[in-house]
C-alpha cells in the first residue's frame, strides 16, 4: 500500500514537479537573456563556449594541486552515482517498465558494488569537508546540506533495499527518490543541468574577448 | 627294488597319515597366521564401516572425493568444524561480548558518576592553539561515520535475534536485518580507505616515548593528578595503534567474508568470522571509551576535532609537553585555519 | 507423530544421481542450487562408496541455532523448514551445517546472494499447503499429499530411505541382518544424536566387531 503510493501517485507527482520545475528554471535562465556585446568579438563565441564546457572537467593547471581533493572525491562520487543511477539492475528494470519502455544491459554485481563504494566514499568525504573546512563551512548554506543529505539518504536507503525481498525497503527508497525529485529543481542540485550554461557563458565571453580560459 | 615288507608298508602308511595330519593342520592354522601377525605386529584388520566413517568425518587425511555437483565444499560429507563455529558464536562470542560491551558502558557510567566531567581547571583562557588540520579532522570523521554505520549494523546482526526480535517481531526484524546486512556489506569495502586515511594523517607523533610509560603509570591522570604528555598521550597512542591493528584484522577478514566468490571454503570463512567478531567487539568497546572521553567526559576536547583548535589552558593541562613545544615555536594563538575565511577574528570558534 | 528421517545406505548407493535429478525436477530448483548431491569416496579404488547427501533434518539443528533472524522451525514431523520471507541470505547456516545442505541462489537483479534454499523433506514451507506461492519458494509439498520425498521414492537401489525414523531403521536393521556385515547408516549420529537408533540397533558409525 505504502509502496503503491510512493511508486504510483507520489512518483507521478514528483516526476511532474521535476520535469516542469527543471524546464521552468532553464526557461527562466534563458529568458533572463544576455547583455548585448557591443564590442567586436576577437574570436567566435560558440566554439569557445563548447571548448570551455569540456575544458572545465579538469581544474586549471595552476589549481590542480589545491583542487586535487575535490577532483578525486568529486569524480569518485559523480561517476559512481551515474553508474548506480543508470546501470543498477533494478534501476534499468524500473526505467524499462515505468519510464522509457526499453532498457539496456545492467552492470554486473561487482561493478555496481565498486560504483556504490566510490559514490559513498566520495560523497561522505566531500560532505564532511564541507562541514570541517573553515572556508567551505562559511560559504555553505542550508540548501547545500539538504541537497547532499537527501542524495546520501537516497543512496543509503537504496543500498538498504539491495536484498530486494522486502517491499517496505523498496518503498522507503522510492519515498526519498520522490522527495529528491521534488526538491531538485529548486536547489543547487540544478547544477546537473546548469553547469553547461554557466561554463558555456564563461567560455563564450572569454572567447569573444580573445582570452584563453 | 625288492619285495616290500609289511614293515615298510606300515612305515609308509604312517608317513602318509603324518603328511595328511600336517596338511590338515596347515589348512586349519595357516589362515590364522595373519591374525597372529596382527596380534603380534599390530596390523589393523581393515573394516569397511570404520574406514568409511573415518573418511566421512575426515578425521584423517581427506579421502579422494568426487561429486557431480559443482560448488564450494560440495565434496565435504560432514563438516566437523561447523559445530565448533556454532559453539564459538552462540556460546562464546554473543554472551561474552555482550558482557564485555555492557560492562564497558557500565564502567563508563560509573566513571562519570565518580569523576564527573573533567573540567579545565583554570578555566578557558580564550587563547586558541591549532591542534588538528582539516585533513586530520576529515580522516577522523570519515572513519567515525563509516565505523558507526558498520558497527551499528554489525551489532544488529549479532544481537538482533535476542534483543530486537522480541521488540519488532520476526518480520519486522527481518526487514531491519536485511537492510543492515546490505549496508554492512556495502560499506565494508569503504572501511579500508578510512583506516588508510587514519594511518596517513595520524602516524606522526604516535611513536612511543619514555614519557608515555610515566603517563601510563600515573593512570593518565584519569583519577586525578597530572600526567605529562606530548601531542598524543599514551591512551591516544594505544587507541591509534589499536585502530590500525583491529582495522587491519577487520579489513582482511571482512573482505574474505564479503566476497565469497573466490571459492574460499567454510574453514576459511569460519576463521574470518572468528577474527572479525573478536576484533570488532574489542574495537567497539574501545570506541565507547574513546567517544565518551572525547565528548561528555572532558571539557574542551571535542572542539579539537570539530574546529581543530583547543584552548591554551586545556593544552597545558592535558598535553603540557606539546603546549611547551607550540609555545617555543610561537604557534600559540596563531590559528592558521581560521585566518582564511575572514580577516576579522572568528569569535564563534572560541566557544567550541 | 512420525519423526521423519533420511537414511543413506552406503553399501547400496551406486552414484546414479537419480535422487539429485528427481529433486531438481520435482521442485524446479533454480540454477546453481542442488538440494541433494551424491558424494563418492575413493572413486575407482577398492572401498569406493557413494552417499547421497541433503539436509538431514537434525534434531538439534545447528542452522536454526546460528540463524541471526531465527527463520527456522521444526514441524511436528521433525522436518526442519525455514521461512524465505524472513531469511536474509547471510550464509551462517551453511557454515554451521555438518552436511553442507543450505544453498544460496544468485538471485535478484543484482546477482547478490538470495534467500537460502534447502531440502524441505518435500514438506514445503510456511505458506498454505499446496499453494502456488509455496511451490515457487519451496517446491512441491508432497508430505501434505501423504507422500514421501521423491528422491527416496525414485532411488533405484533403495539405498536412500526416507520416512518415519522407526520404520526406516527397521528396514535397515533387517537389511544388515541379512547382509551379515554391519555398515553405517552414515550421518545418523551427527543428525539425530548419539543415543537412540545408533546405539540400540548397532547400526551406527562404529565398526562392527572384527571377531565376526
Amino acid at each position: 500500500m505504502f509502496l503503491d503510493f510512493v511508486e504510483g501517485p507520489l512518483w507521478y507527482a514528483a516526476a511532474a514537479v521535476f520535469l516542469v520545475g527543471v524546464a521552468w528554471r532553464l526557461a527562466a535562465i534563458a529568458r533572463a537573456g544576455l547583455k548585448e556585446d557591443l564590442s567586436v568579438p576577437r574570436t567566435a563565441g560558440a566554439p569557445g563556449a563548447v571548448a570551455t564546457v569540456f575544458r572545465r572537467f579538469l581544474p586549471h593547471r595552476e589549481f590542480m594541486r589545491p583542487a586535487a581533493f575535490q577532483m578525486v572525491a568529486g569524480y569518485a562520487f559523480h561517476i559512481g552515482l551515474f553508474v548506480l543511477v543508470l546501470f543498477a539492475a533494478p534501476h534499468v528494470e524500473f526505467i524499462e517498465q515505468r519510464i522509457l519502455g526499453f532498457g539496456w544491459t545492467p552492470a554486473p554485481h561487482w561493478v555496481f558494488l565498486l560504483a556504490a563504494n566510490f559514490a559513498f566514499a566520495g560523497l561522505l568525504l566531500l560532505w564532511l569537508r564541507r562541514m570541517l573546512d573553515p572556508v567551505l563551512r562559511r560559504i555553505s548554506t542550508l540548501d547545500d546540506h539538504i541537497g547532499t543529505g537527501l542524495t546520501f539518504v537516497v543512496m543509503f536507503t537504496g543500498c538498504m533495499a539491495l536484498f530486494e525481498s522486502h517491499d517496505f525497503l523498496r518503498a522507503l527508497h522510492m519515498l526519498f527518490v520522490d522527495l529528491l525529485l521534488i526538491y531538485f529543481p529548486f536547489s543547487r542540485l540544478m547544477h546537473a543541468f546548469t553547469f553547461i550554461l554557466s561554463r558555456g557563458f564563461t567560455g563564450a565571453t572569454m572567447a569573444r574577448k580573445g582570452v584563453s580560459a | 627294488m625288492g619285495k616290500k615288507s609289511p614293515e615298510a608298508a606300515g612305515r609308509r602308511r604312517r608317513m602318509m597319515y603324518r603328511a595328511l595330519a600336517l596338511m590338515l593342520a596347515a589348512v586349519l592354522l595357516l589362515p590364522l597366521v595373519p591374525y597372529a601377525v596382527a596380534y603380534v605386529g599390530g596390523i589393523t584388520n581393515p573394516n569397511p564401516g570404520a574406514d568409511l566413517w573415518r573418511q566421512v568425518r575426515q578425521r584423517e587425511t581427506p579421502p579422494e572425493v568426487r561429486t557431480q555437483v559443482r560448488g564450494v565444499d560440495t565434496g565435504v560429507l560432514i563438516n566437523a568444524r561447523g559445530e565448533s563455529w556454532r559453539q564459538f558464536r552462540m556460546e562464546q562470542l554473543i554472551p561474552w561480548s555482550g558482557w564485555f560491551l555492557g560492562g564497558m558502558l557500565v564502567a563508563i557510567a560509573l566513571f562519570y558518576l565518580l569523576r564527573g566531567r573533567i573540567r579545565i581547571d583554570k578555566g578557558r583562557s580564550g587563547i586558541l592553539v591549532q591542534r588538528f588540520t582539516v585533513n586530520q579532522r576529515l580522516a577522523h570523521w570519515f572513519m567515525a561515520v563509516v565505523f558507526t554505520i558498520l558497527g551499528l549494523t554489525g551489532l544488529v546482526l549479532l544481537y538482533g535475534r535476542f534483543v530486537l526480535i522480541p521488540l519488532l517481531g520476526p518480520e519486522g526484524f527481518s526487514v531491519t536485518a536485511a537492510a543492515c546486512k546490505e549496508i554492512h556489506n556495502l560499506f565494508g569495502p569503504i572501511f579500508p580507505l578510512a583506516v588508510l586515511l587514519i594511518l596517513f594523517y595520524f602516524v606522526r607523533g604516535n611513536g612511543f616515548r619514555g614519557v608515555d610509560f610515566k603517563w601510563l603509570a600515573k593512570g593518565g591522570g584519569l583519577l586525578g593528578g597530572h600526567a605529562s604528555a606530548g601531542h598524543f598521550n599514551m591512551g591516544q597512542k594505544l587507541w591509534f595503534w589499536g585502530t590500525l591493528l583491529f582495522g587491519l584484522s577487520l579489513v582482511v577478514s571482512g573482505l574474505i567474508l564479503d566476497f565469497p566468490v573466490f571459492g574460499q571454503g567454510r574453514p576459511v570463512m569460519e576463521w574470518a568470522h572468528f577474527s572479525h567478531g573478536i576484533a570488532a567487539v574489542l574495537f567497539i568497546g574501545g570506541a565507547f571509551a574513546h567517544s565518551y572521553i572525547g565528548t561528555l567526559g572532558m571539557e574542551g576536547a571535542l572542539e579539537a576535532m570539530t574546529h581543530g583548535t583547543v584552548d591554551a589552558n586545556w593544552a597545558k593541562e592535558h598535553h603540557d609537553l606539546w603546549y611547551a613545544q607550540m609555545e617555543a615555536e610561537g604557534k600559540v594563538g596563531a590559528v592558521p585555519g581560521q585566518e582564511a575565511p575572514a580577516s576579522s577574528g572568528s569569535p564563534e570558534t572560541a566557544g567550541g | 507423530m512420525a519423526r521423519m528421517k533420511f537414511l543413506c545406505d552406503a553399501e547400496r548407493c551406486i552414484e546414479c544421481n537419480g535422487c539429485v535429478t528427481a529433486c531438481k525436477n520435482e521442485h524446479e530448483v533454480p540454477w546453481g542450487v542442488n538440494r541433494r548431491r551424491v558424494v563418492t569416496i575413493n572413486d575407482g579404488e577398492p572401498g569406493e562408496r557413494s552417499m547421497s547427501v541433503a539436509c538431514m533434518h537434525c534434531s538439534d539443528a545447528p542452522c536454526a541455532a546460528v540463524c541471526p533472524v531465527d527463520c527456522f522451525y521444526t514441524t511436528e514431523d521433525g522436518v526442519v523448514l525455514h521461512d524465505k520471507d524472513i531469511c536474509i541470505g547471510c550464509g551462517y547456516c551453511f557454515y554451521a551445517c555438518p552436511f553442507g545442505a543450505p544453498q544460496f541462489p544468485t538471485a535478484g537483479a543484482y546477482g547478490s546472494r538470495g534467500a537460502m534454499d534447502k531440502c524441505t523433506f518435500c514438506g514445503g514451507g510456511p505458506e498454505p499447503d499446496g499453494s502456488a506461492e509455496e511451490f515457487k519458494k519451496y517446491g512441491r509439498n508432497r508430505l501434505s499429499e501423504g507422500r514421501l520425498p521423491l528422491c527416496a521414492e525414485m532411488c533405484s537401489t533403495k539405498a536412500l530411505l526416507a520416512g518415519d525414523g522407526d520404520k526406516v531403521s527397521d528396514i535397515f536393521r533387517e537389511r544388515v541382518t541379512y547382509r551379515g556385515i554391519g555398515t553405517l547408516a552414515w550421518g545418523w549420529g551427527v543428525a539425530y544424536g548419539k543415543g537412540g537408533v545408533r546405539q540400540s540397533s548397532g547400526l551406527g558409525g562404529k565398526a562392527s566387531s572384527t571377531k565376526e
